[in-house]
């Protein structure tokens, strides 16, 4: 079992978190959304796996780059 | 009386070349040898193919002629050669595809893959490898693994070498004549780093290769910084962050198989059109999810891969640099066999607003399409250059500028395809202004020079601030603006070309692009460059 860093590609705000600790993630499905030039853009677990972390809750702010949570692949 | 001297039949007995064709057989063994087992033990258990592997990796098999493989140096005794150490470059003619290619790579068994010279340098910087390319106008790959001269050739030399006494120069000109490939294959300092970025491609290995312009010693030293190679500049920086190389392989041999996926889109040189690859794939294919893709809510975002993946010929794309700059996605693909250049706006990273990481992307895959006659489609869904403190203070003004100056100078024939956004300076670097100005929008496609959101704020500002219920008056001017925005009246003036069911893209595109195969021809040969980028 590898633990993977899920990275923000956008600087913005965490508008939603989708998915809790502990669930199974499709692969393709999202994990949260980050509003960001006026769009809501979800973060993406384009492999799937399960989430084991979350570095971040609504209302934080993120950075391009910024770890955000860990998938458990 | 007969003139000529009859030969004497001690002239016509067959002379005796044996033991020359010997040691020419003994010394091309020594070649293949490189730097002997030992050395050859270690660079595989570093996880990396020697430089003779590599040429069969990525080479049509057999394919190898190689050039220069007596170069070395003899350790001689009572006319005898004991030992032979071979030079630290192996470079040849080559196929891929069943065309021809200029090849040439660092031996690092061989001291590490040092910089070396005899008469006349094999390749790295200059030399045979190049020269090769550009006279007979064939691509050029160069296998880097080498980190350069070393200071100890001075000594050899009993002086310093000023700089670029092997230069860049016939680099510099490959660019606009040959396709340059560079594969970053182990750790690259100092020259062959610079030389992998004279490229109009680059790739490297993840975890087994690095490049910089000075490795960990030197920054210890000068900087104070204790960093690992693979911190200074592994695919995690060179790639992701920097961009300073496209793209990046898991291993050597998904390397080898980008490299000859690269080159199946080039022509030989810009003399000619790139090849017309399979037509299997019919133009009148029609995508039904093309018309539901584009969500109705504007703040939503959706798959460009996808909507790309669904006009273009089945499984003919080849993404370069996907890892950098990702709000603009930049890849070469197929329309009914002809090599196309995608341009994307990508709505998932920053709503598609071009940052200067982007537009650099974009910058460079322009000039690519440019110089190889590859026709350049846009898929438009930009709300302008990418805005904020950060995005100011990286030159995104600047780099952005630059990359509408280049899309103005191109000449290959451009399609703007409007998806949704198309707004200021960014959607105008989507244009073929230099050609036909081609725009065809999709019934979701809206533009003008800001968006309608921050444009009322600011242009209304007053009235808004004044109004009894100040948000309730700016939505309500905003929808009177979003009223005279519908793509239909300006298609009525015929500001935008021709409005076009999703579903018809690939027909419409393919049509257009085998059309103008005839102002291609006409401009065959390399493109002049002028005026002063800013």
């Amino acid at each position: 079992m590898a633990v993977e860093q899920l990275k923000s590609d956008v600087t913005g705000s965490v508008w939603k978190i989708v998915a809790s600790i502990g669930d199974d993630i499709a692969p393709g499905d999202s994990i949260m959304i980050i509003e960001s030039m006026k769009m809501e853009i979800p973060v993406i677990c384009e492999e799937g796996g399960r989430l084991v972390a979350l570095h971040v809750k609504e209302g934080d702010s993120v950075a391009e780059g910024q770890n955000i949570a860990e998938i458990e692949i | 009386m007969n003139q000529s001297t009859p030969l004497s039949n001690e002239a016509i007995e067959p002379a005796d070349w044996s033991a020359e064709l010997q040691e020419l057989e003994q010394r091309r063994q020594w070649s293949k040898g490189l730097g002997g087992q030992e050395a050859i033990a270690r660079h595989h258990a570093n996880n990396r193919k020697t430089i003779r592997e590599r040429l069969e990796g990525v080479l049509d098999a057999g394919s190898f002629n190689e050039v220069g493989s007596l170069t070395g140096k003899s350790d001689r005794a009572d006319g005898r050669v004991n030992q032979f150490s071979p030079a630290p470059y192996v470079c040849g003619l080559g196929e891929i595809w069943g065309r021809p290619v200029s090849i040439g790579g660092e031996d690092f068994t061989v001291k590490g893959g040092i910089s070396w010279s005899g008469d006349r340098k094999k390749g790295g910087q200059g030399g045979f490898v190049e020269d090769l390319a550009h006279d007979y106008r064939i691509p050029l790959i160069n296998l880097i693994d080498g980190a350069g001269g070393s200071v100890t050739s001075m000594l050899r030399r009993g002086y310093s070498v000023f700089p670029g006494v092997h230069g860049f120069e016939q680099s510099v000109r490959l660019l606009g004549e040959v396709p340059v490939v560079c594969a970053v294959m182990g750790t690259a300092a100092g020259g062959p780093a610079g030389r992998a970025i004279l490229s109009h491609w680059s790739v490297m290995i993840k975890d087994t290769s690095q490049v910089f312009a000075a490795g960990p010693p030197v920054v210890a030293r000068s900087l104070g910084q204790t960093i690992t190679k693979e911190e200074l500049g592994g695919s995690d920086v060179a790639v992701d962050l920097a961009g300073t190389i496209d793209n990046v392989a898991e291993n050597e041999q998904e390397c080898w198989e980008m490299i000859r996926r690269f080159l199946s889109y080039m022509p030989q040189n810009v003399w000619e059109l790139p090849p017309v690859g399979d037509q299997s794939d019919p133009p009148s294919r029609r995508e039904e999810a093309l018309a539901t893709i584009i969500p109705k809510n504007r703040r939503h975002p959706y798959k460009m891969h996808n909507l790309i993946g669904m006009i273009v010929d089945k499984d003919s794309t080849f993404e370069i640099a996907p890892r950098f700059g990702k709000s603009v996605i930049t890849s070469l693909a197929r329309m009914h066999g002809h090599v196309v250049g995608i341009i994307a706006n990508n709505p998932m990273v920053y709503g598609g607003a071009m940052d200067a990481k982007s537009a650099r992307k974009q910058t460079h895959f322009v000039e690519l399409c440019d110089t190889f006659h590859i026709p350049i489609v846009f898929f438009v869904d930009v709300p302008g250059f990418m805005i904020g403190k950060e995005a100011e203070a990286a030159a995104t003004l600047r780099e952005g500028m630059k990359s509408v100056y280049v899309g103005l100078q191109a000449s290959v024939p451009m399609y703007t395809v409007v998806v949704r956004k198309c707004y200021g300076m960014a959607g105008m670097g989507a244009t073929d202004k230099n050609g036909l100005d081609f725009k065809i929008a999709w019934p979701s496609a809206e533009w003008g020079s800001l968006p309608v959101e921050g444009g009322v704020s600011a242009a209304f500002k007053r009235e808004i601030a004044a109004a009894p219920d100040p948000k309730k008056r700016e939505q309500e001017i905003e929808k009177q603006f979003r009223e005279s925005a519908s793509p239909f009246l300006t298609a009525e003036a015929f500001g935008v070309e021709e409005i076009i069911d999703p579903r018809e893209t690939r027909a419409y595109l393919c049509r257009f692009i085998e059309a103008s195969i005839y102002k291609r021809k006409t401009a065959l040969g390399p493109k002049p460059k002028f005026g002063v980028r800013p």
